[in-house]
């Protein structure tokens, strides 16, 4: 699994957090965050039992006026008892005050104490939103991913069948480049999401023309940092004498990192317009998310029919 | 060039199940392959062509193949109604 380490993620998230340090910053050293948070209520209360040591501690107004209550002797005591766990570090909500007895013994046992302004609520919030993202599920591959009228669709298909250059197109006509060649996916609150492995602009490279400026070229309504990928296109060779048709709801999926999504196999030859064929797959995707699927329709109509003439043909018969 | 008369045996008659299975058979050969229903004439590799027949049980279709592998065609959509398109 993926470690984050401590003094990584306070320098490069303190005015995000706005975050400063209680304790001496030799604290910070040698130490990883965790994925999750816990509130240490019970653990200040003296209750160690399925003390979940190994989270991000946050204090919250409650626990602070519950030790500035204890008796010197008695939060001594208490906290000696506290920082014998192995804890990544504790954040102090809303730049409240702690006991400077609090602060001697954590620098003497060498954890961490950082204060943050924002409110319990919001700091939680915040952070674990920040580490969900970090520690979310992720995977970089070969492909292109474009918004077309709202709807992601990640290309895929060999090198040289097109991706780059379909893109092109579909900018052209007035839909949005994530990026092209490799897609960075993160599978966040079930939802794939792609973006650009690296955050320097909107490059693509066209074969025989060489790199182009996306953004500079066609503007920013042009380029879109993340998407959603709702489908799946994987473009294939033009075959003859194959069929590639389907009517009803026969589609075929496909495990982007354990989360099922709808593939399409579209067979392309050169001369075929392929842009407006993406125009109509993000139009049908929308509307059978609003529930019209003319495969279905079309097909049900048909059995409607069908059962209409065998009616007639025995009326005749008799 | 062949042309052979069918009956539809299988009771939910030509719906898309059926049409898909017959288009993707066809498409597999060479030879053009073209279905007559009373005065429609679709082509067989055509989806929509096939199911806008909409072939009902105990209708007959003609079945027109043409080209250098019709007789395999032939045998092979030919078996295809006989066995009802693994239906009833």
């Amino acid at each position: 699994m993926k470690q984050i380490n401590l003094e990584e993620f306070f320098h490069k998230k303190k005015d995000d957090f706005s975050f400063s340090m209680l304790t001496n910053s030799s604290t910070l050293k040698d130490k990883n965050i965790s994925h999750f948070l816990n509130r240490p209520g019970l653990a200040l209360a003296g209750y160690f039992e399925r003390f979940s040591h190994n989270r991000i501690q946050i204090l919250g107004e409650t626990e602070i006026s519950y030790l500035q209550s204890l008796e010197a002797e008695v939060l001594f005591d208490r906290v000696k008892e506290l920082f014998v766990y192995d804890i990544p570090c504790f954040i102090v909500a809303k730049g409240l005050s702690i006991p400077a007895l609090v602060i001697d013994q954590a620098n003497e046992y060498n954890i961490a104490i950082l204060s943050s302004r924002l409110s319990t609520e919001n700091l939680s919030y915040a952070l674990r939103k920040y580490l969900d993202s970090l520690y979310a599920p992720t995977i970089a591959f070969h492909s292109t991913l474009v918004s077309v009228y709202g709807v992601g669709i990640l290309i895929t298909g060999s090198s040289g069948i097109g991706k780059s250059e379909l893109a092109l197109d579909l900018v052209e006509r007035g839909h949005r480049l994530v990026t092209d060649d490799l897609v960075r996916i993160d599978l966040l609150n079930d939802v794939l999401i792609g973006r650009r492995e690296k955050e320097i602009g909107y490059f693509m490279e066209i074969r025989g023309v060489g790199v182009i400026d996306v953004e500079r070229m066609f503007g920013i309504q042009a380029v879109r940092a993340k998407k959603q990928i709702d489908i799946q296109v994987e473009l294939i060779p033009w075959k003859e004498n194959t069929h590639h048709g389907q009517v009803g709801n026969e589609g075929s999926f496909n495990m982007i990192l354990e989360k099922k999504i709808q593939v399409i196999y579209l067979p392309v030859a050169p001369g075929k317009n392929v842009s407006m064929i993406f125009e109509t797959i993000a139009m049908n995707h929308i509307l059978k998310l609003y529930g019209y699927d003319a495969g279905s329709v079309y097909t049900q109509k048909l059995s409607d029919e069908i059962i209409r003439n065998s009616r007639i043909n025995k009326e005749l018969r008799k | 060039m062949i042309k052979r008369t069918v009956k539809i045996i299988n009771s939910l008659g030509l719906h898309a199940r059926p049409c898909t299975m017959l288009v993707k058979t066809s498409t597999r050969f060479r030879s053009d392959f073209k279905l007559r229903k009373d005065d429609i004439t679709v082509n067989g590799k055509s989806i929509m062509g096939v199911m806008t027949l909409a072939a009902e049980m105990g209708s007959e279709l003609e079945l027109i193949v043409d080209g250098v592998d019709e007789e395999s065609l032939l045998l092979e959509i030919l078996e295809l109604f006989q066995s009802k398109f693994g239906e009833e």
